[in-house]
């Protein structure tokens, strides 16, 4: 079957539907979106509306609901699912269960097993750790009894006093908790059983499972990633090089993304840092190579100032900020203009293409920042704004790409439902210089302002961005 | 507060007329024995565990869901073009109307006897582990609060902060709010009862009880 034939039902909503419809259309592949009552001003909504008409657009109650999701997907005729990333995206359940079902659909991700083997933490770490691939010292499995959790949390205190660490921490963290959600640090072991309740119930609350992690909180370092691209026959497996997502919100929500993970030629860093990135590389694909890893993913990874790597977790999806990655490589034989785009590539071999290249023809140009546009209040602990956007725009550039679902032609009511993202802005330039040069430029050129019900403005994270683009690749 | 005059005003349009849209989308089946103008039934039994009147049901992915009155009335319309088609969420498949309930009556003068301590802003709202327990546990009656008093957790976007009550010492006398559902700014989260004002909510029970007719 032609992958032309296919039509994907994309259970997501935003920024993430818009790409997922345009990578469709870029394949000449059919789509289908679905949308919630909070979603119906949003720009997912309205592409597919201009691009497909009444007919591919859905409204259903929740993304949550797996029933209502394939119930769509039957009366569309959609062939294939595709989760964007949140929601089903990390779900091995529902993976199974959308192939396995009477009338088998594809999903566009990672085959079921490969969710379940990857998709959780505590069995990456285990499996990590069996094939010698360095991980954080703490819990591999999630702790329930509170006991236990201070027993453990008292062993990686004394552990890093031996270690001659003198303000040793300990991170708490929610074991069904993702993009940086339930997580706290502990520096005294007497305040810790306060900490461990606290993010126990709000894991009960969030996501209905109180199971908690206990780690070794490693301070200093960088926050790297791999991303990781394969087939389904699972033998090509590529690498579109590394990221580096060390600016973070105090809560460690990423805000801003690097494509490459370390700039060597212009940044001074204690250790070889072309190694290094060499090293995380080689785990991932050994990682990958052992579970026949089988579409997109992302190797996420610590790295300490003396440059010690440790592998955190796997995420088996699209991740936001793919489109740094794809905005500095190139494939050969195609046309440079067409750029890369990765969530095409994981739709196309998601429905069974082979990939078509190897590591040789892959090739890396330039240097890439992603901006998450967030309207937030960064001196306030990245508290949410919520109200009403009423003036969104920006100067396009050809460094530029910037994908939002905010309308910048009418007002726009942010919904307190899902996450605070507004847009994302990604540039590229030949260097480091040039790259922190057009982002400041992109970043001025930003125009969002609103207000809530009560007249006050607009907060954003845009001073946030610009203070932190001067400090990018910098431990 | 005027309890007599807002007596009156309801009794003068005792009735409520609401739409029934489908909880998710799926194939809308109606109940066939119903037409326009029949008695419906809501749910009765001391825990409402007797079911109102089976409206329709609506089917996604094999899983049936019956939708049934949730008050005695009646069935003003139905959308009869949407029988056996695949609806999406939302959609209205009916309009009924029913006579107020006493409870429905009472929550009416409570609203405007208590005072309301309103949403900030939209988010969902849970109280402080220690009061959710004793809610859970004793009722939300059983919580006094006082001005300042850590009440709340806020939730959006899954980030979460406290925030505190601030109005009359007093009892929680009605919760407005639940875990599942978002609150729209402006709108009562809990209704507070202080002391000085309890004579004045029994007497609103007790014109309820004598002059609304039984359910």
């Amino acid at each position: 079957m032609d992958i032309s034939e296919n039509k994907v039902l994309i259970a997501n909503r935003g920024e993430i539907a818009i790409r997922i419809v345009q990578a469709c259309r870029k394949l000449g592949v059919g789509f289908v979106c679905v949308y919630t009552a909070e979603d119906a001003r949003s720009g997912h909504v309205r592409l597919a509306e201009e691009l497909g008409g009444s007919a591919c657009l859905y409204r259903i109650a929740s993304y949550h609901d797996a029933n209502e999701i394939l119930s769509v997907a039957d009366t569309s005729g959609a062939t294939a699912i595709h989760p964007g990333y949140g929601f089903f995206a990390e779900d091995y359940r529902f993976a199974r269960r959308v192939t396995q079902r009477e009338r088998g659909i594809i999903f566009i991700g990672p085959s079921w097993r490969v969710i379940r083997e990857l998709g959780d933490k505590i069995n990456t770490k285990r499996l990590a750790r069996s094939l010698g691939v360095p991980t954080v010292p703490g819990s591999d499995r999630p702790i329930y009894a509170e006991l236990e959790a201070e027993e453990l949390a008292r062993s990686l205190f004394d552990f890093q006093t031996q270690q001659g660490i003198k303000n040793p921490l300990v991170l708490v963290k929610a074991s069904a908790g993702g993009g940086g959600m339930g997580i706290e640090e502990v520096h005294d072991l007497d305040l810790f059983r306060s900490v461990y309740r606290r993010v126990r119930n709000y894991a009960a609350r969030q996501f209905k499972d109180e199971g908690v992690l206990i780690e070794q909180r490693i301070r200093d370092f960088n926050h790297l990633e791999v991303q990781i691209l394969a087939d389904r026959n699972a033998r090509n497996i590529v690498h579109f090089g590394t990221r580096n997502c060390s600016i973070q919100s105090t809560g460690l929500q990423k805000r801003l993304e690097v494509a490459p993970g370390f700039d060597p030629a212009s940044v001074v860093y204690n250790f070889d840092a072309d190694r290094l990135l060499e090293d995380i590389i080689r785990h991932s694909l050994a990682l990958a190579r052992k579970v026949s890893y089988d579409n997109v993913g992302t190797w996420e990874w610590i790295v300490t100032r003396e440059g010690q790597p440790y592998l955190m977790e796997v995420n088996t999806r699209i991740q936001v900020e793919n489109g740094v990655s794809a905005a500095i490589s190139r494939i050969k034989g195609r046309e440079p203009s067409d750029g890369t785009d990765l969530i095409a590539e994981q739709i196309r071999t998601g429905l069974g293409d082979p990939l078509g290249y190897t590591q040789e023809d892959i090739s890396f140009h330039s240097m890439g920042i992603e901006y998450r546009i967030i309207a937030e209040n960064p001196d306030n602990g990245f508290a949410p704004w919520v109200g009403r956007i009423e003036k969104f725009s920006w100067n396009p550039a050809p460094w530029l790409h910037m994908h939002t679902h905010v309308p910048t032609d009418a007002p726009y009511d942010i919904p307190t439902e899902f996450d605070p993202n507004l847009a994302l802005g990604i540039v590229w330039g030949k260097d480091i210089a040039e790259v922190k040069q057009r982002g400041l430029e992109f970043l001025e050129s930003l125009r969002l302002e609103g207000s809530t019900a009560k007249g006050e403005p607009l907060q954003s994270n845009l001073a946030f961005l610009k203070k932190k683009t001067l400090d990018i690749l910098k431990f | 507060m005027d309890i007599s005059a807002l007596l009156e005003e309801i009794k003068a349009s005792p009735y409520v007329e609401s739409d029934i849209a489908v909880p998710h989308c799926g194939v809308v089946r109606f109940n066939s024995k119903l037409k326009a103008g029949d008695k419906l039934s809501g749910p009765r039994g001391q825990w409402k565990e007797l079911l109102g009147t089976l409206l329709a049901d609506i089917e996604r992915e094999r899983c049936l869901k019956n939708i049934y009155a949730r008050e005695k009335g009646e069935l003003v319309s139905i959308n009869y073009e949407l029988a056996g088609k695949f609806v999406e969420a939302g959609a209205e498949i009916m309009h009924v109307r029913h006579f107020m309930s006493r409870n429905e009556v009472l929550q009416t003068l409570l609203r405007h006897s208590l005072f309301l301590f309103n949403a900030p802003e939209k988010a969902k709202y849970y109280f402080v582990p220690n009061i959710d327990v004793k809610v859970k546990n004793t009722g939300a009656q059983s919580v006094s609060v006082h001005d300042g008093m850590e009440l709340f957790i806020i939730s959006r976007m899954k980030r979460e902060t406290t925030l505190r009550y601030t109005g009359p010492d007093g009892v929680i006398y009605a919760v407005y709010f639940d875990a599942e559902h978002h609150v729209a700014p402006g709108q009562p989260l809990i209704g507070v009862c202080p002391p000085a004002q309890l004579g004045q909510i029994e007497d609103v029970f007790m014109r309820v009880q004598t002059e609304w007719p039984e359910d």
